[in-house]
């Protein structure tokens, strides 16, 4: 008896499509519908758009606006730290303390997510941690001002998010082997020109999977705002959590949930598309240069 | 020359920059832990006090034991599933494969929110509609909420740790007329034990952080510990919420130290241990 080829992915397939396929379909349909009276939290009888138009009115769309920010300028910050970090990680390192170096980046990812941002919440308040220093080094003459506005929130976010994006980069640049680099140096490319034109192209898959992995959590992203944003940092996860727990309108609740998913996908999608017109040149350039040398 | 070591500093000194930012604020939870204030945030003095309040307030062994019990059933189910899967996408992948691949990356890329607010009519439906009282279960619907994600994660490690390996030892069982279980359990599965090992506790560790799935599919009665932490951050966090992070701290630290001890008898590098660890 030979089983087919996908017999083992059964379960897995299975459960899947009964707790995310079947659900999220539900919450796509119910998005179509309205809410009926004060008690009633959604009705299907009659289908149309209009949750979509009240999830972007001006009221909601402003929060949709807000979370946009903070994920494209939260992932451009990840980036910038995890960069040169990931680099140092790879190549400079001591080969024999990489595991434990490794493990030190993860530390802080297996300590739970909310209690982390409440040690934020401590050190950025007004008579916390940060403010005190701040104040004795005579760099600030008040208290620092920064806990519950979107700034805080911005570094609740890269905080909770940057090992997401330095393992994957690490790994990514790790693969590109010694002697790639090597030979580019031979050839009399400087360090510089080594690192944008060898390691970096060769490590972007690792590059993309981390920017990945921190925008789109990041995007859904609630519990850091309820803790370091207070009412300023308003993030369109909160609004989807309050429709359904508090306004009772799982109608529009879905609606701003679907609304959430598409501006993810486009956004991924325009900055796919963005890049690969960017390097275009370069590319073309590129295969120039090795068809003069076959 | 002189160029080089001045990068070599910088990039030195940012690496430790970045750790200090990634210390910080578990550093500060460690410490407030022993604020024997009535307000975490606000520090009053040192003290073992709030430690000696855990064992008082029933609400948080329970809710600590409820995230415990769910993270290792859903860790169970996430690596039971996602190996499997794993290993088909792997050594079986026909036309079916892109397809569930599509499938396990809409997993992926949908906000846990999205998820949560999914899951929380499907489970009164399941539960009261068509009658499956399973699933007022607290349990099973952490369980269920939890497992998602996870799946999908197992299945991507154990997918890429057997693609880099050459199926030349399964052959050879086969040639040597194993059958198709015994070459499975014998062969294939020891092979991948250590992407097994690392998503298994990814899934475990995704589970006892899980907050957002949480706080809207479960039951009051199985309150799992995120979510009692969240409710205390809207009506004001005490020290006890510090001291029980310390200790779950401690014992998450012994047992990361335990698999890498595993895996590294099982002859992978530490940085072997993070690829696999890190989904690479």
């Amino acid at each position: 008896m030979k089983l087919p080829g996908f017999a083992l992915a059964i379960p897995a397939w299975a459960w899947l499509f009964a707790f995310f396929v079947a659900p999220v379909a539900l919450v796509v349909w119910f998005s179509f519908g309205y809410k009926p009276g004060i008690f009633g939290t959604h009705a299907n009888d009659v289908l149309s758009f209009d949750r979509y138009a009240e999830a972007l009115s001006p009221t909601f769309f402003s929060t949709f606006q807000n979370t946009l920010w903070v994920g494209v300028v939260g992932t451009l910050i990840c980036l910038a730290i995890s960069i040169p970090f990931a680099y140092w990680l790879a190549f400079k390192a001591p080969v024999a303390r990489r595991g434990i170096l490794l493990a030190m980046v993860m530390i802080p990812f297996w300590t739970n997510f909310l209690v982390r941002t409440i040690g934020w919440q401590i050190i950025l308040a007004p008579s916390g941690l940060l403010s005190t220093a701040l104040q004795s080094i005579g760099v600030l003459d008040e208290p620092l001002e920064i806990l519950f506005t979107r700034t805080a929130v911005l570094i609740g976010v890269v905080y909770n998010y940057l090992p997401l994006m330095i393992l994957p980069m690490f790994v990514a640049f790790d693969r590109v082997s010694l002697p790639m680099r090597e030979a580019s140096k031979d050839l009399g490319a400087g360090r510089w020109s080594t690192f944008l034109n060898v390691t970096l192209p060769l490590a972007k898959p690792g590059i993309i999977v981390g920017i990945l992995l921190v925008y789109i959590p990041l995007m859904g992203d609630y519990i850091t705002a309820t803790v370091l944003g207070g009412a300023k940092g308003n993030m369109a996860g909160q609004m989807v959590a309050n429709q359904f727990q508090t306004a009772q309108n799982w109608a529009l609740g879905s609606a701003m949930a679907v609304v959430l998913v598409l501006t993810i996908l486009t956004t991924v999608l325009i900055a796919a598309l963005v890049s690969w017109l960017a390097t275009w040149p370069l590319r073309a350039s590129q295969r120039l240069v090795l068809g003069d040398k076959s | 020359m002189k160029q080089r070591t001045f990068t070599d500093i910088s990039l030195k000194a940012w690496a430790v920059i970045v750790f200090g930012f990634l210390f910080a604020p578990i550093l500060i939870i460690i410490i407030y832990s022993f604020n024997e204030g009535r307000l975490l945030v606000a520090w009053n003095e040192f003290g073992l006090g709030s430690f000696a309040t855990i064992a008082t307030k029933p609400a948080i062994t329970d809710a600590v034991m409820v995230s415990i019990q769910t993270g290792f059933i859903a860790a169970l189910i996430a690596t039971a599933l996602g190996t499997m899967a794993g290993v088909a996408l792997a050594r079986r992948a026909g036309k079916w494969a892109p397809w569930f691949l599509i499938l396990l990356v809409l997993v992926t890329v949908t906000p846990e929110i999205v998820d949560a607010v999914s899951l929380l009519p499907w489970m009164v439906f399941l539960g009261q509609d068509a009658g499956l009282s399973i699933f007022d279960n607290g349990i099973v619907r952490l369980v269920v909420g939890h497992s998602l994600f996870s799946t999908a994660v197992v299945a991507y490690i154990v997918r890429s740790r057997l693609i880099g390996i050459d199926e030349t030892l399964e052959e050879a069982a086969a040639d040597l007329y194993a059958p198709p279980f015994k070459r499975f359990t014998q062969i294939t599965l020891p092979l991948v034990m250590p992407a097994v090992l690392a998503g298994g506790l990814l899934a475990f560790t995704l589970s006892l952080d899980n907050t957002i799935v949480s706080a809207f599919v479960q039951v009051s009665g199985t309150t799992p510990w995120p979510v009692y932490v969240l409710s205390a951050v809207r009506s004001g966090l005490r020290p006890e919420i510090a001291s029980v992070s310390t200790i779950m701290l401690l014992l998450t630290l012994a047992a990361l130290g335990l698999v890498a001890y595993v895996l590294r008898r099982a002859g992978d590098s530490p940085t072997d241990i993070a690829k696999t660890v890190g989904g690479g």
